[in-house]
This record gives structure tokens, C-alpha cells and sequence, in this order.
């Protein structure tokens, strides 16, 4: 089954290009990747907790190895970090949350702690992160307020150990604050929540067809921490009428939910600097030069699988509401199905052409379900979309396959932290939609650590000294059917 | 016997060059972006195969591309990816070989598809490394021309501009690079650029953006914040040198960008033997040219000769590898000669280098050649051609002003050298001391 690590090699590779480097100090740094601003994946869901509020996960700095030594993952001071909540279905960002950091480094040395900390007002955390949120509104993209909402609130460090950190749950806690408008955050490291079988372990991969689906993958990410901003905002904040959801068939009920990041752009020829060597020649644009967005990301996967390596850069460059125009053409003859095919040919058979089905799943929503009301289209747009009316499955029953299980609280309704993401994309890129019900899948089902019940859901960061990369496999099981056991319930799109 | 300046042009190579260097033949005393950036031009973009990165271990990433490579001949990708990981894992162990096999792959994916991006990005990249700067700028043009969306055939443009002396067109393609993807690649390029422009103070500014970019860990971050120390030397604020290098320390103390700049801050502040235990445990871990050529000056300072003579043979046979592997000679290599070997030679060589890149650097290094081949009215007008940016670099000034001395500009000299006493007299442990005695007597 040699070919199938084929696919794995790519979808490794598509994917391992949004990871960083980050794992070893002793990798020459690939500086093309930019792990401080790519962002990694973004979750959107109503918490079974929190059940009348939008929960949005944001990462950056994946795959972090605790074992290696005294590195400290940060958030760049001189970059913006923003949620983008879109809730007209126009693409265009209507709320955006900017998140500006910086980082103080207490007293001498470059330690980030020693023994004990034992708060985040330790003086033994000697390099601490604090940050602001500032929350925007938009019309028409057109900025109408500007309202700080959190000033200095600090930012969970990285977990160095439990020598140094004894009580590390204590801790983070601290950074958990409820802010303006009834808003929970929380920013600092967690453990890396996504999983997949990069194709490291060839040989267990499990593409196999059919049956398809049984586990045996390789949890690459397991044991390895990111860099996460979670926030809880109550839907009266996010929705377009700004109020509350009453039902899923509400008007004000679908948000679209992105991440992006932007970094200030410099001139290389520096304005002060040529105002004293000749004060009348050049001419400075004054100030600080504009902030440029360098990365986005809604819905998993988009970006890695759809545009091709050449409109990559101006994917992240780009907003939502130009995607049908600029990109939509790639979703609509998606690489990927060719890929497919030529790899499993007569098993898959895909449709490599006019792949409507995926545009609305992906980028339009479903109808009825997380497609926005009152929007002419609807758009084509990489947005995460959420409907908040959507009662949140309760916990222990979701299923990881989502809308195509059966289970409507998960992707592509929003995405959940547990959401197979692989396994769906692989499974709806095969034409799960229009019937065509391949049960594909990378051998991981889950994520290595259980997520917390509670904000910020997350799971805790492997520590330092304990990380011991927990390498892990997916038990062999049954043979599970395409979408899933529940799949009969699944919606089809045209 | 010992040169002036290999110290600190060596101090001005970066992290994963060191690795580069051995690899490549890459000769760390040069200040070249090519050789700071060189991996700025690699590295994978999502989407297709492209990348290497997966987690942790390049060596698997190569292990599974060559397995992808078998089963499927046929496609451009995945000879693509393989070369850039070869590439990358040759970054981290060193091994010549690697680039070898990283060209080989590039040119299958080539083979297969003539306007494979990945793959003319990456001949683009070795070309720089090999010091063919007019060959890697084609490889730029080319790549942009395949892929105008995309941003990284700027890096490979840039470097080659800056090699080719092409100072008004480099300065562009990074504003253009800086609208369109500020990143530490960016950043990092500007402040090459401010650097050669003699603006310090805007250097650090911009690196200080690299830095921050950097996420602070991993070895972009130490490469970054090693190159921030170096540009503080250069500026003549130490403190903020050895901050910044004991920076990268806490995060990895075996870098050796910053264990050099340590050393170097030892060697120019009177602790030569720590500096000189430092330098011992630096040139048996990466016998490179550049950190050879740096002990044989502390060496010297110390009185060492024989030692220093030493190292400087295992420079010289170093270049030698190099020349042997293929690397094309560039302002290092002349200067290693002129001050090592036979100055006409040097000379030669010097004007090769000239006709071939006229950058500042490459003017330097002509000017010095021909000033040890005595020939200072020649010299002078390349000092000058050196320092036409309005250059900054301690080493240029130095130079150029033991060259207007020699050709009778006594006042031209003394103001050059004023300059680099005031600015960094730690710029060199034989160099800087001299300077000031020099002045001592034109004043």
C-alpha cells in the first residue's frame, strides 16, 4: 500500500508548512515559516457550559516541544492578533477583537523562571506577558468604535516543569479574567488540540480502503503544546441585531468566526535617519508604517489544501470577501480529488469538477443550518460559520465526524476542539455530500489529551521537565463507516 | 601576520550559516546577505508539497520524501520538497553531501516541470550559496515571473541585488517584500540594507523587529538576536552586545553566533585568556574559516604566534575545500589572500570579484588587495567606492583609512579613523588597538 503514504506525504506536508520550526533549537530556522504570526487553527463553538455565548479558540506557535529546554513561546510584541467575527455573511469583519502584547523581563538575566512560581505575581516568573484587548466594530468595513476592553491582563507562561511551576493548573487559572461586557479570556500555552497521522509512521497509516477508518495512526502533535487566546463573548455582543439567539432559526443566528494576524510594515530606507543626512531630499511618510496582514485562518485546512503554492501568500493577505473571486475556482476543482483519484483509483472516484457541493459546505454554509439569513449568495466566504442556535451537543456524546455523523453542533457548523477534522475534510472531499461515501481517514480519532469541561477547554500544556512526547497511537478499531455511525442522519447537499 | 578584520566579519555570519558555511564552503568572513539570509530563500508553502518541517525531524521529512520520490517519479512536488528539506537538513548537520542531493532534487523537479516554482526558488538559493549572485538574481526574476503572488522569490532577489551591488533596486524589492509580508525574513533584509547604508540606529530597529517576530525561541530567534549583538559592536554599545548574546544563551547555550560574540567581547575587554578558552571549544566544534581566523587574531593579541599561525592554516586549507567544492571566490576569499597569501594574486582575484559583483564589499576587499600589493592610489579609489553608501562598518572605515594614509591623505586619514575609535574601538582586537595608536600619532 505504498502509494497511500503518498497522500499522507502530502497532506503531511501540506499541513507541517503551518507548523513551525519551533520544536528544536537545533533546526536551522526555516524563516519563510513565521510561527509567531501564522496562524494554526481557530475553533468556534457554543460551550455545553456556556450555552449563550460564542467560544472562539485561536493558535499560534504549533507543535511546541516542552522537552526542549528553556524556550519560551511568545506572542511577537510588535504584531496584532485579532478574532474576526463577520455577522452579516458579507465576508467583511463586523467585530474584531485585537489582541497587542508585551513582554517585561523582571529583574537581571534572561530566565524565564525559577523556583517556585507559585502565582503570575511570582517574582520567580522573571519573564511575564501581559496584554490588551481592544474590541472594534465595523459597518460596511469601515471602522465605527474603538473600545479597549482589557488593559495589562497577564498572559499564562509557558510551563517550564513542576520543579518550577509545582501547581501549574493553579496558575493558568490566574490567567483566566472576565473583562468588559461580560467577556471571559484567556491567552498562554496549552496542548497542541489538533491531531493527525503526518505520515510518520508509514506503515500503520491508515488510508486503507475499505474498510477505511480503524485507527492505528500516529498522533503526531500529541505531547506538544501552542500558543492559544480563547474568549467567551455572550451572543449579544457578536450578533448583527445584538441580541441574544432565541432559536437556530433565528435571523441574528450565524456568526462567521476567523483569526488573523498583522505586523507593522517598515520602509527600509529610514526616514529619520535621512532627515539628518539630508533633511530636504527625502521625505518621510511619517510615523510608524502601516500594520499589514501576513495571516488568516477559518476553516481548517482551506488554506493548506485548496489554493496552490503560488496564491498562498495572497490567501493571507486577502479578507474573506474576496475568496469566491480570488480563490473559489480552487475549492470548485479542488487538487485534492484529482489527488485522490489518481492514488485510489476506482475507489474514491471523486468529482474533480464543480464542486458546488464543497463551496457551500466549506465556504457558503448549509442551509438551514449555519448559512447566514438575509445575505444575497450566500458568498462563498473562509469564514467559520457558526449558528449560535444550535444546542450544543451534550458532553461525552459528541460525535467526532460533526454535521456528516449526524452531530449538528460540530464542523462545519463552527468546529469544535474534538472535531476529526482530517477525517471529514478527506471524507467530504471524496463526495461524502452527494453520496459518495468513502470511509477515509488518517488512524487519528482524537486528541491525545481529554479537553476541559470548563473555560478555556483547552487542555493543560505538557510541562517541561515531565515532557516525554507521549508518541501517541490510536488503538486499532472496528471498522467505522464513512461520516461515521450516525451517518444516515447527515444532510445532503446537492 | 594576523589580519585586522576577520573577526569581525565572522561575528557577522549568521546561526545557521555556520552550518551553511561548512556545508557549503560558504566563507563565513564574508558580510554577505546571501550568506545572512541564505535561508530565506528555502522553506516550505503550504498548499502543495513544498515544506519540510514536519515536527521535529528533518531527517524523517526526508526519509518520507524520498519514499514519496520513489513511488511517484513522476512528480515535480515531491522532488521539490525533497530539495528544500535536503537543504534544510544540511543546515542542521553539516553535511556537504546534502547539498549535493538538494541540487540533484531541485533539478529533477526541474526536469519534470521547467517552471516548477519551489524548485527554480531553491537552484536560486544554491546559486547564491555558491557565490553565483548573477545566476540566483535570473533564478529570482524567473520565479517571480512564475509566481507574482508570491513573496519568497523576493528573498532570493534581494540577496542577489545586494551581492551585485544593485543597492537601488534591492532597496525597492524590500519595501516591496515589507508591504506585502512583514516578517523576520523582511525584517531582518531592511536591516541589512540600513546597516550598509551606515544607519545603525535604524538597523537596530528593524532587527529589534526580527527579534520580536521571532516568537523568541527557536534558532531564528537566536539567529536574529546574534545579529542584534553584532550590530551593537558595530555601533559601539557592548553592554547591549552581551545582552543580546546572552539572550540567545538562556535559550541555547550552544549557539555559536553568540558564544563567539561572548568571546569577542572577552577578547576586545582584556580577558583574552577566557576569550581564548571560549575560541578553543568554538573552532573544535565548527572548524570553519571565519572562527579559525577569529582566534588567530586573539591569538596574536596574546603573542601566541605559533598558535596563531596555526589556526590560520586551518583557515587557509578550509577556503581551499571550498574553492575545491566549487564555491566561487567572493570579497572573503580576497581578503583571506590578501592578507595570507601572495597580494597580486589577491589583486587578481580582487578585480575578478569587482567585475563580477560590484558591491561595497567587494570594493573592500579590491581596495585592501591592492593596498597590500602597494599599489595605494588604486586602493584609494576603491576605499572610496567601498564607502559609497555611506558606510558605517568600523572594518571599511579602518581600512580605509590605513589606505589614505599610506597614499599621503593624512587628514582624510585621521578622520577615518576617528571615526572608528569614537564609534567601536572593540571592533577588532588588533584592529581597534591600532586604530587608536595610529591616531595617537596622526593627531
Amino acid at each position: 500500500m505504498k502509494k497511500l503514504s503518498i497522500l499522507a506525504a502530502l497532506l503531511a506536508l501540506a499541513i507541517a508548512v503551518s507548523l513551525s520550526a519551533g520544536s528544536s533549537h537545533r533546526e536551522a530556522p526555516n524563516i519563510s515559516l513565521d510561527p509567531a504570526a501564522d496562524n494554526t487553527d481557530t475553533y468556534a463553538f457554543t460551550a455545553a457550559d456556556a450555552p449563550d455565548a460564542l467560544t472562539v479558540v485561536a493558535n499560534w506557535i504549533p507543535g511546541q516541544v516542552a522537552a526542549n529546554g528553556p524556550n519560551f513561546f511568545r506572542f511577537d510584541d510588535r504584531a496584532a492578533y485579532y478574532i474576526n467575527i463577520d455577522n452579516t455573511g458579507d465576508g467583511e469583519a463586523d467585530i474584531r477583537y485585537r489582541y497587542t502584547f508585551k513582554t517585561k523581563v523582571n529583574g537581571s538575566g534572561y530566565q524565564h523562571s525559577v523556583p517556585e512560581v507559585t502565582s503570575l505575581t511570582d517574582p520567580d516568573l522573571k519573564q511575564r506577558e501581559f496584554y490588551s484587548v481592544v474590541r472594534e466594530t465595523y459597518k460596511n468595513g469601515k471602522l465605527r468604535s474603538s473600545k479597549r476592553i482589557a488593559r495589562r491582563l497577564q498572559a499564562a507562561p509557558s510551563n517550564v516543569g513542576s520543579k518550577t511551576m509545582p501547581d501549574y493548573s493553579t496558575l493558568a487559572n490566574e490567567a483566566i479574567n472576565t473583562v468588559k461586557g461580560d467577556t471571559k479570556v484567556f491567552v498562554g500555552q496549552r496542548d497542541e488540540a489538533f491531531f493527525i497521522d503526518l505520515g510518520g509512521t508509514f506503515d500503520s497509516i491508515n488510508l486503507r480502503l475499505p474498510p477505511g477508518n480503524v485507527g492505528g495512526g500516529k498522533d503526531d502533535f500529541s505531547g506538544q503544546n501552542t500558543n492559544s487566546i480563547v474568549m467567551q463573548i455572550p451572543e449579544r455582543l457578536v450578533t448583527k441585531n445584538k441580541q441574544a439567539v432565541s432559536s437556530p432559526d433565528a435571523k441574528n443566528a450565524v456568526v462567521g468566526v476567523w483569526a488573523s494576524t498583522e505586523r507593522r510594515s517598515l520602509e527600509v530606507t529610514n526616514a529619520d535617519f535621512n532627515k539628518k543626512r539630508a533633511p530636504s531630499k527625502e521625505k518621510s511618510r511619517g510615523g510608524d508604517s502601516d500594520f499589514v496582514q501576513v495571516s488568516r485562518l477559518a476553516v481548517p485546512l482551506v488554506n493548506e489544501l485548496f489554493p496552490p503554492v503560488t496564491k498562498k501568500d495572497l490567501f493571507n493577505r486577502t479578507e474573506p470577501s474576496t475568496d469566491a473571486k480570488l480563490f473559489g475556482k480552487f475549492v470548485l476543482q479542488p487538487e485534492l480529488a484529482r489527488f485522490l483519484n489518481e492514488q485510489f483509483p476506482g475507489i474514491v472516484n471523486a468529482e474533480e469538477e464543480n464542486r458546488t457541493d464543497l463551496v457551500q459546505a466549506l465556504l457558503q454554509g448549509i442551509p438551514d443550518l449555519n448559512q447566514h439569513k438575509g445575505v444575497k449568495g450566500p458568498p462563498a466566504v473562509d469564514t467559520l460559520k457558526l449558528n449560535l442556535g444550535t444546542p450544543p451537543a451534550s458532553p461525552g456524546t459528541e460525535n467526532r465526524f460533526g454535521v456528516i455523523g449526524g452531530d449538528m453542533a460540530g464542523f462545519p457548523n463552527g468546529r469544535r476542539l474534538g472535531d476529526d477534522i482530517v477525517d471529514i475534510e478527506l471524507q467530504v472531499v471524496a463526495g461524502f455530500l452527494t453520496g459518495n461515501k468513502v470511509p477515509l481517514g488518517d488512524g487519528v480519532d482524537q486528541n491525545d489529551k481529554p479537553f476541559l469541561s470548563t473555560f478555556p477547554y483547552m487542555a493543560e500544556p505538557t510541562g517541561g521537565f515531565e515532557s516525554n512526547p507521549s508518541d501517541r497511537t490510536e488503538p486499532v478499531h472496528e471498522p467505522v463507516p464513512a461520516g461515521g455511525t450516525a451517518s444516515s442522519q447527515a444532510p445532503r447537499v446537492p | 601576520m594576523t589580519s585586522h578584520r576577520f573577526n569581525r566579519l565572522a561575528l557577522t555570519l549568521g546561526a545557521p550559516l555556520l552550518v551553511f558555511a561548512v556545508v557549503l564552503g560558504v566563507l563565513s568572513f564574508a558580510n554577505r546577505a546571501s550568506d545572512r539570509f541564505a535561508d530565506g530563500a528555502t522553506g516550505g508553502l503550504p498548499g502543495v508539497p513544498a515544506g519540510v518541517a514536519v515536527p521535529g525531524d528533518t531527517a524523517a521529512a526526508v526519509a518520507n520524501l524520498e519514499d514519496a520520490v520513489r513511488d511517484d517519479p513522476a512528480s515535480a512536488d515531491f522532488q521539490a520538497a525533497l530539495g528544500d528539506a535536503l537543504y534544510q537538513l544540511s543546515r542542521e548537520t553539516g553535511e556537504a553531501a546534502l547539498i549535493e542531493r538538494s541540487q540533484q532534487a531541485f533539478d529533477s523537479a526541474i526536469a519534470l516541470d521547467p517552471e516548477h516554482v519551489t524548485a527554480t526558488i531553491g537552484q536560486g538559493t544554491l546559486a547564491l550559496a555558491r557565490h553565483r549572485f548573477r545566476r540566483g538574481l535570473e533564478y529570482g526574476l524567473t520565479a517571480r515571473r512564475l509566481a507574482p503572488d508570491l513573496v519568497r522569490p523576493y528573498t532570493v532577489l534581494i540577496d542577489a541585488r545586494i551581492e551585485l551591488g544593485q543597492y537601488r533596486a534591492a532597496a525597492q524589492t524590500i519595501d516591496r517584500l515589507l508591504a506585502l509580508k512583514p516578517t523576520l525574513a523582511a525584517y531582518s533584509r531592511a536591516s541589512y540594507y540600513r546597516q550598509l547604508n551606515g544607519d545603525l540606529d535604524g538597523a537596530v530597529k528593524a532587527m529589534n523587529f526580527a527579534v520580536s517576530a521571532s516568537g523568541g525561541s527557536g534558532e531564528g530567534a537566536a539567529y536574529v538576536q546574534s545579529l542584534l549583538g553584532e550590530l551593537n559592536i558595530d555601533r559601539g554599545r557592548y553592554g547591549q552586545a552581551r545582552d543580546a548574546f546572552e539572550a540567545v544563551l538562556a535559550v541555547d547555550p550552544g549557539y555559536l553566533p553568540a558564544r563567539e560574540g561572548i568571546a569577542h567581547l572577552d577578547a576586545t575587554s582584556g580577558r583574552v585568556d577566557r576569550a581564548l578558552r571560549s575560541y578553543r571549544a568554538i573552532v573544535a566544534e565548527q572548524p570553519i574559516a571565519a572562527y579559525a581566523l577569529a582566534m588567530a587574531d586573539v591569538e596574536s593579541v596574546a603573542g601566541k604566534d605559533a598558535a596563531a599561525q596555526r589556526h590560520v592554516d586551518l583557515a587557509a586549507r578550509e577556503i581551499e575545500r571550498l574553492r575545491a567544492s566549487g564555491v566561487n571566490a567572493d570579497a572573503g576569499f580576497v581578503l583571506f589572500e590578501a592578507n595570507y597569501g601572495k597580494p597580486e594574486q589577491a589583486v587578481e582575484l580582487g578585480r575578478q570579484t569587482w567585475q563580477e559583483a560590484p558591491s561595497v564589499d567587494s570594493a573592500n576587499a579590491y581596495a585592501w588587495a591592492l593596498h597590500q600589493a602597494g599599489r595605494d592610489r588604486a586602493a584609494s579609489r576603491f576605499s572610496e567606492r567601498s564607502l559609497r553608501l555611506g558606510s558605517a562598518d568600523p572594518a571599511f572605515l579602518f581600512d580605509a583609512g590605513i589606505i589614505a594614509r599610506a597614499a599621503g591623505r593624512t587628514a582624510q586619514a585621521r578622520r577615518y579613523l576617528e571615526r572608528v575609535v569614537e564609534q567601536s574601538p572593540r571592533f577588532s582586537p588588533v584592529s581597534g588597538p591600532k586604530a587608536e595608536r595610529l591616531l595617537a600619532r596622526l593627531r
